[in-house]
């Protein structure tokens, strides 16, 4: 199998590097071993530089509308914490006091959206609040088994519900100017919270739950198909075993589930993630790259990798992948011709990017760019 | 009489101090017992959990050994849905010397101990994780405890008694009259309020804090501080308890508890300053790991879930560098005959292990002060939640068919899981899924177990103890105990201070899965829920 780009890793940023490539003609294949970080993205991103067109018209060609906006979102425990861009459905406000009155509303049983940390929040903010739960019998066989009442199984019901949920809201509706519902609609029916904003005569906001993250797992699933769609490959639940690296050049690489083929390419991308999605491993002596072996930039005293604080800035977060200015990766302290490490696999070593979402698309962009020769 | 009036203060959450207000209660005493902190903080909740046959100590400390193979065979009735009857190995292993094998059964013997010699095949198949290169095994009736269950038990059994508890609540001073103390002045650390207790007797049970009580008393204890270092596995590797058959040594232990087992310990002796805040340094984790992986090899592929460090109350008698020379043994002093300080006795040293024979020593001694007389019943009535036998049996008599969840409940409260509101979808429910811990379980601790926060809630029902420590399930709870308490700001800290205890016992092993999951909570916890 051979194609001009070979993207190791299906998260944000391999996705955003497929899709560029694609876009300029490239024939890629994206190889994922499945979840990623998507799968709990809050929908925003903490600051990008500018309201950068190029990303904004990636995303919405992809059915993905985001919206520039620098101000502040609401967070799932109440809190505010500052964000520019988001996804369309999360909403950012210039000051957290969004509302006078708000109803907060959630579902008999359901223990991953904190309405009792969000009225207490934004009461802090001086808006009244009225936390009410709807008892709604189509989410019975959820809670029939105990582990099942869960962000993604709920998502599914609402995409089925959603016009009755929006009418026991108008039931409950008096005088508030603000609904806050959690973030559990639109997973495959992706208009479901633009029908409900305007099936509610009040300000409606979507509000985070426990992972995993709808808005994030509809972002892949928009992502992915829009990939797909330009005549991207693929490869769902497979992961590189090998790579054959000859003279400073990355030849092909070998998966789990093709080993008899080799994946030829002219360029490959390392988007495989920080330590959760494995792009990064830790054993008690170092921190190592799995696939290609690259340089990692970490320190040799394990006692340097932490901060015993929890909440305090960790150094192990800021270990990466190293790489020249144009993000080519190392090898052996010399970096390979045609290998490009993006997103969280570099570590948190970018704070020019701002954030992690924002490190994983800029960096991205910048590797197509280089690839195409631009 | 004056609500403040008790006829004795017992100082300390730990095993020994819950373990003398219930002797103390049954013997009709009114007890009062104030605890700094939550129950088993100390060296109570930081051990093996390992139930001694005492065989450890049969070569070097005859008199422990005896004492635990006796309170062995009493928890065992009185302590069912605490205890676990694994059996334990005493395994030789080619780099030790075999002719000890002997010496250690003859010891036993002495003390009582059911010790037998069985063929290393045997031991092999009776353990399969056991390293296969032993060349020697003797079978012994060790088994584990949980601490935790074991102080509620003891403290709820006090309570049910009529004895008061105040957790949270540090002793700040001593009222004293002349050469007699009356009482303790106290301050609560949740409430803020400062309140007087008075008694005519004031039973000092803080562990190694006994020290320091005894000091702000006027009287002296020299005590010991040995931290000792443990590692909690993911997995229980192992369903039979291994220890290496030499003199006791460094790692040489191997627990199983619930769905983990625990390898320990080290023996270091630390600066009193340290005791409130032991931290397991790297080279500890090594030597656990490497020692531990000769007990049972598929250590060193296990993944570890925590490491952690308890001081033990050794009543220092030398300057032996290790503490591993000191006896284990009880010790009770009277700081009237000793001291001649009247109204203050002090009751340390000892085990876990022998937490109720110290109980019973010490509740002697109050009752001799205040001249009662009433015999001691502790060895022979069952603690709550274990009147009816195995967990397993507890459960199907309360459920017929019970769900796991429901035979989780009952392995952890026993009887008492009786009062836990299931059969129905909202408290059936599970909050943390690693332990199969339900809404209505969390409840009933809620309830009636004196729970103010996570941490004492992990204590109390092991939400959070599993894999994935805490992750969600820490959330879950905290919106369950934000109800309870109608405050959502002490709440939103508890769970920092939860995030942050937990961070405690894993960067310490901070590689590989463990690590993974530190930066998963790290992103979920500050860029997604934004605390």
């Amino acid at each position: 199998m051979k194609f001009d780009s070979v993207i190791v890793g299906g998260g944000l940023s391999g996705m955003v590097a497929g899709i560029a490539l694609q876009k300029a003609g490239q024939s890629t294949a994206i190889i994922s071993t499945g979840q990623n970080a998507l799968h709990f993205f809050s929908g925003t991103f903490e600051s990008l530089l500018s309201p950068d067109k190029r990303i904004q018209t990636l995303f919405s060609e992809a059915g993905v509308r985001l919206h520039y906006s620098p101000g502040v979102r609401l967070t799932p425990m109440g809190t505010f914490r500052e964000a520019a861009l988001s996804l369309e459905d999360i909403d950012l406000f210039p000051t957290p006091q969004f509302a006078r009155k708000v109803l907060i509303v959630n579902f008999l049983g359901y223990h991953d959206f904190f309405s009792s940390f969000l009225a207490d929040g934004l009461e802090k903010q001086g808006m009244q609040c009225r936390v009410r739960f709807l008892n709604l019998p189509e989410l019975e066989k959820l809670e029939q088994s105990p582990s099942e009442m869960r962000s993604v199984q709920i998502a599914r019901t609402m995409d089925r519900i959603w016009e009755k949920v929006v009418q026991e809201i108008r039931v409950l509706l008096k005088d508030e100017d603000a609904v806050v519902l959690p973030q559990v609609f639109g997973l495959q029916d992706f208009s479901v919270p633009t029908r409900i904003r305007q099936g509610i005569p009040a300000r409606v906001i979507f509000a985070g739950t426990l992972p995993p993250s709808v808005p994030g797992i509809r972002t892949q699933i928009l992502l992915k198909r829009r990939y797909q769609l330009l005549g991207g490959s693929y490869l769902m639940g497979d992961e590189v075993t090998r790579a054959h690296i000859h003279d400073g050049v990355v030849h092909s690489v070998v998966t789990k589930n093709l080993e008899q083929h080799y994946i030829e390419a002219s360029h490959f991308i390392l988007a495989t993630g920080g330590y959760f999605s494995k792009g990064l491993v830790a054993n008690p002596f170092q921190v190592y790259e799995p696939v290609f072996g690259l340089d990692v930039d970490f320190k040799e005293d394990r006692n340097e990798w932490y901060n015993p604080a929890f909440a305090q800035d960790q150094p192990y977060m800021h270990f990466g992948v190293k790489t020249d200015a144009s993000l080519r990766a190392l090898k052996d302290g010399r970096p390979l011709e045609n290998l490009y490490a993006v997103g969280s696999v570099l570590g948190q070593t970018r704070p020019e990017f701002g954030s992690a979402a924002g490190q994983a698309i800029l960096t991205a962009l910048a590797a197509a760019d280089k690839i195409l020769g631009l | 009489m004056n609500a403040n009036e008790f006829d004795v203060i017992i100082i300390g959450g730990g095993i020994t101090g819950a373990g003398t207000q219930r002797d103390c209660a049954m013997r009709g005493l009114r007890t009062l017992l104030i605890e700094r902190s939550d129950i088993a903080t100390g060296a109570t909740g930081r051990n093996h959990g390992l139930l001694h046959s005492g065989a450890r100590y049969a070569v070097n400390d005859p008199e422990s050994a005896e004492e635990c193979i006796r309170e062995n065979r009493i928890l065992r009735r009185i302590a069912a849905h605490c205890v676990d009857e694994t059996d334990g190995l005493f395994i030789t292993l080619p780099e030790d010397d075999l002719a000890y094998q002997q010496t250690f059964v003859d010891a036993c013997r002495r003390a009582d101990i059911n010790a037998e010699i069985i063929d290393p095949d045997l031991a092999r198949r009776m353990e399969p994780s056991v390293n296969p290169e032993l060349i020697g095994a003797v079978k012994v009736p060790d088994g584990s405890v949980d601490p935790f269950r074991l102080c509620a038990a003891n403290m709820l059994d006090a309570k049910l008694h009529g004895g008061q508890v105040r957790l949270h609540t540090e002793v700040t001073g001593f009222i004293r009259e002349g050469n007699t103390i009356k009482g303790v002045h106290t301050h609560n650390h949740q409430t803020g309020e400062d309140a007087d207790y008075y008694a005519p007797v004031t039973v000092n049970a803080c562990g190694i804090w006994g020290h320091h009580m005894a000091e702000m008393a006027g009287v002296k204890v020299g005590m010991f501080p040995a931290k000792g270092a443990l590692l909690i596995f993911a997995h229980r590797v192992n369903n039979v308890v291994i220890n290496r058959c030499r003199k006791p040594s460094n790692a040489d232990i191997l627990v199983p508890g619930d769905t983990v087992c625990i390898i320990g310990t080290t023996s270091t002796r630390i600066p009193f300053e340290e005791c409130d805040d032991v931290a397991v340094t790297p080279d500890e984790v090594t030597l656990l790991v490497t020692e531990g992986a000769k007990l049972a090899p598929s250590l060193s592929s296990t993944r570890i879930l925590r490491a952690y460090a308890g001081v033990r109350p050794l009543v220092s008698a030398d300057d032996d560098p290790s503490g591993r020379n000191i006896s284990r043994g009880i010790v009770c002093l009277d700081h009237e005959t000793r001291d001649g300080l009247k109204g203050f006795i002090t009751i340390t040293g000892g085990k876990l292990m022998t937490y109720r024979l110290m109980a019973e020593i010490a509740t002697d001694m109050v009752c001799r002060k205040l001249a009662v007389d009433k015999a001691c019943e502790t060895a022979v009535v069952p603690l709550p939640g274990s009147e009816e036998g195995s967990y397993e049996e507890v459960a199907k008599k309360i459920w017929e068919a019970p769900t796991m969840a429901q035979k989780a409940a009952a392995s952890r409260m026993g009887s008492r899981a009786r009062r836990i509101r299931t059969g129905n979808k909202r408290d059936d429910a599970l909050i943390c899924e690693c332990e199969e811990v339900s809404v209505g379980e969390i409840n009933a601790a809620i309830d009636r177990m004196d729970v103010s926060t996570l941490t004492d809630l992990r204590r109390r029902t092991r939400v959070g103890m599993g894999t994935c420590q805490g992750e969600f399930c820490a959330c879950r709870a905290a919106g369950l105990l934000a109800k309870a308490h109608g405050c959502i700001e002490r709440e939103r800290a508890d769970l920092e201070d939860f995030l942050q205890e937990r961070w405690k016992g894993n960067f310490p092993i901070g590689w590989g899965d463990t690590l993974r999951e530190a930066e998963y909570t790290q992103w979920v916890y500050k860029h997604v829920l934004g605390l």
